[in-house]
């Protein structure tokens, strides 16, 4: 089914070396990569947009739709560069995304329902995970960065609030407390006492958006979606700053190359012929 | 390494495991409280002063009904240092949620969202709470202020007893549906979490069954990605983008069939009118205000004028939620009131007599104990606004209460030479 066997092939690699590879693999994607995406994507993210994905009352239709799609897609862009870039896998996204989620539900449970009491569908995250499987899809199937960025990085954040309408549409059932009306959201938030966040640290439906009345979903989507783009594009370039690797060589005539092909320095054949080639690969 | 340094590390190591062991040998008692001490006196003292604060319904099951109720005034001589009152919201000072918040409410008026409060007027709440999670909780009222954070009335124990199991919250909806607030919603989250949780597993693995990176960082340096890019990747990718796009609009469509009648969260502001002015009949300067560091005193020298028909004894100062009374106050005094949070003997008057119809007299006020230190209030003195507010409380004969909030600068005695 798979092209496995002819890839092996090409890589001529020896047995041992391609059992050493698949070892490296197991090792470095779920201990090293996966653990550090969790540990430096999930901090990030709470910075910038974990209010919105913590509290039930902050998930509104304005802020919640743009701040969280335009936070995600940073990491996923430069993961995508780094997978696809460097080894044509086309599932940067989707590790990324499924990482943040380990780490938030790490944070929920540990800390919001077993530490703090909280019930678990008043801290439930948003799941960002079929934008990110689309992401990487519209990354596979147009193999273009740019087309990726346009047309993958909008259904990105335009898929946002479909997906979670589906987790949390009950939450804005109109309620009566008091003589108030309230949503349900607006109500967990007011029940479930939290001492160090009062309400109006609530950033929900401020800004010049509501004057669009019922369709300010549609355009805070749209924003997101464009902004998204953007995002994407510059988290891109970041991942290839970071992922630029390189090293220098001098040769018998002490003339300093610098070389970009990193394999070449593992390869001695080919370090070699780089070195006879005068840093010339 | 050699075995000097090999004893070297052995010797560091003990030491910490050492201090370890003496740390947790020293220090084992759980803390209960949340640190309100440690807020500055001046956010104590002269922001909110907090009054006739009752915890009702000390002890509780689960599932039973208590009130947080009380009066505040937000002192004239709120700090330069802190943001004024124009976003506010009286919040619970819990551990979590050991109570859930049935109603809240200022002046008669329900308090969902913040909103604004005048400086210099007094304002009623009653907040309804139900027991939740059993245990011993301390329990503060609390006003937070928008950018200047919140802001810890006094605190009192409350005990709840049962099980965390048999707590329940049903609350009906407008749209006739009744929805229990633990548990609405979870189980539908956590499917549709696992749901696409399961199909990014199966896409990830899709590439994690085969050769992952170094085979294929090998294969496309060398070769180009021809190779690399297996037609089966892209028809695979190509099913899952209809199935997510197909499924994610099931789930939307769903959901809006499940919920035809929804509104956006509600963020709106409540605006309160402040309690209605009661005529005082006696005015209170504050001539003169030292605190006494050696003697944990304030003394606070007062003009006080009688205009009323009826003598008036003064029988209580109270500032940053402790009291400190007399016997005339000490004889008024909720017995439920915290007592680590009362000095019942610690204001003395220089002139005991009340203030007689039309009479200004000059009195010098003490205030002394130990919780002065005990409160942390003592650090006002650190503080480089060196101002203390409180309301002074006094009694006519018929038992009327006055109130007159008080607020002046400072001096230091460091000495009990120099306070004598």
């Amino acid at each position: 089914m798979f092209r496995t066997a002819e890839i092996i092939r090409a890589s001529k690699l020896p047995p041992e070396g391609v059992a050493m590879s698949r070892h490296i693999d197991y090792i470095y994607f779920l201990p090293i990569l996966f653990v550090t995406i969790i540990g430096t994507f999930h901090m990030h993210f709470d910075l910038l947009a974990g209010d919105w994905d913590f509290w039930l009352d902050w998930k509104d239709r304005q802020w919640w739709p743009i701040v969280t799609p335009i936070t995600a897609i940073t990491f996923c862009a430069a993961l995508q560069y780094y997978n696809w870039v460097n080894y044509r896998q086309p599932f940067g996204a989707t590790i990324t995304i499924l990482a943040l989620l380990t780490g938030k539900l790490v944070t929920v449970v540990a800390a919001w329902w077993w530490w703090s009491n909280y019930p678990f569908n008043f801290v439930m995250p948003a799941t960002l995970l079929p934008s990110a499987m689309v992401l990487d899809i519209v990354l596979l199937l147009t193999r273009s960065w740019v087309l990726t960025s346009v047309v993958g990085a909008w259904l990105f954040a335009a898929l946002f609030y479909p997906t979670n309408w589906a987790l949390f549409a009950y939450s804005h059932t109109p309620v009566v407390v008091d003589g108030n009306l309230l949503s349900w959201a607006d109500y967990m938030g007011f029940a479930y006492v939290r001492t160090g966040t009062p309400e109006y640290i609530r950033m929900i439906e401020v800004g010049s958006l509501r004057t669009f009345g019922g369709h300010s979903t549609m355009i805070s989507a749209f924003f997101a979606a464009f902004a998204s783009s953007l995002m994407y594009i510059l988290w891109w370039q970041f991942g290839k700053f970071f992922c630029t690797a390189y090293f220098y060589l001098t040769d018998e005539r002490n003339r300093t190359t610098k070389v970009h092909d990193v394999l070449a320095y593992g390869d001695l054949a080919r370090a070699e012929k780089a070195k006879l080639a005068g840093g010339k690969v | 390494m050699n075995a000097k340094n090999v004893l070297k590390f052995c010797m560091i190591g003990l030491c910490g495991m050492a201090t370890l062991a003496f740390t947790l040998a020293l220090d084992t008692t759980p803390a209960f409280a949340h640190g309100e001490r440690s807020q500055e006196p001046f956010l104590r003292m002269r922001t909110v002063n907090w009054y006739d604060t009752e915890w009702v319904g000390k002890t509780t099951a689960v599932n039973d009904i208590a009130t947080l109720k009380g009066k505040f005034h937000l002192s004239t001589d709120w700090p330069r240092a802190v943001v004024k009152p124009n976003r506010t919201f009286l919040n619970v000072g819990s551990p979590s949620s050991v109570f859930v918040r049935l109603s809240s409410k200022v002046n008669g008026q329900p308090m969902f969202t913040s909103g604004p409060m005048e400086i210099g007027r007094d304002y009623e709440y009653e907040v309804t709470l139900k027991a939740r999670l059993p245990g011993h909780h301390h329990i503060h009222p609390m006003y937070a202020v928008k950018d200047a954070g919140p802001i810890a009335g006094p605190g009192s124990w409350m005990d709840i007893t049962g099980k965390y199991s048999d707590f329940t919250n049903p609350i009906k909806t407008l749209t006739g549906e009744t929805f229990d607030s633990e548990t609405k919603g979870t189980a539908t989250g956590i499917m549709w979490h696992l749901f696409w949780a399961a199909l990014a597993i199966f896409w990830v693995g899709f590439f994690a069954v085969r050769p992952m990176y170094l085979i294929r960082a090998r294969v496309l340096a060398a070769q180009g990605d021809e190779l690399l890019l297996d037609p089966i990747d892209r028809k695979v990718g190509a099913i899952l983008l209809v199935v997510i796009l197909v499924v994610v609009a099931i789930g939307y469509f769903s959901a809006e069939a499940q919920h035809p009648i929804t509104v956006p969260l509600q963020a709106g502001e409540t605006k309160v009118k402040p309690l209605p002015v009661k005529p005082n009949p006696l005015v209170v300067d504050v001539i003169h205000a030292e605190y006494d560091v050696p003697g944990r005193a304030m003394r606070i020298n007062i003009r006080a004028t009688n205009n009323g028909t009826q003598p008036v004894s003064i029988g209580e100062f109270t500032t940053a939620g402790i009291r400190f009374t007399n016997k005339v106050g000490a004889a008024k005094l909720d017995p439920n009131y915290p007592a680590e949070l009362v000095a019942s003997a610690g204001l003395t008057l220089d002139n005991e007599s009340p203030i007689m119809p039309g009479a200004t007299v000059e009195i010098k006020i003490e205030s002394k104990d130990v919780l002065w230190e005990v409160q942390r209030l003592v650090d006002i003195l650190h503080d480089p606004d060196q101002r203390f507010a409180g309301l002074l409380m006094s009694w006519t004969d018929s038992g009327e209460r006055l109130i007159n909030p008080i607020h002046a600068p400072v001096l230091p005695v460091f000495t009990r030479l120099g306070g004598a």
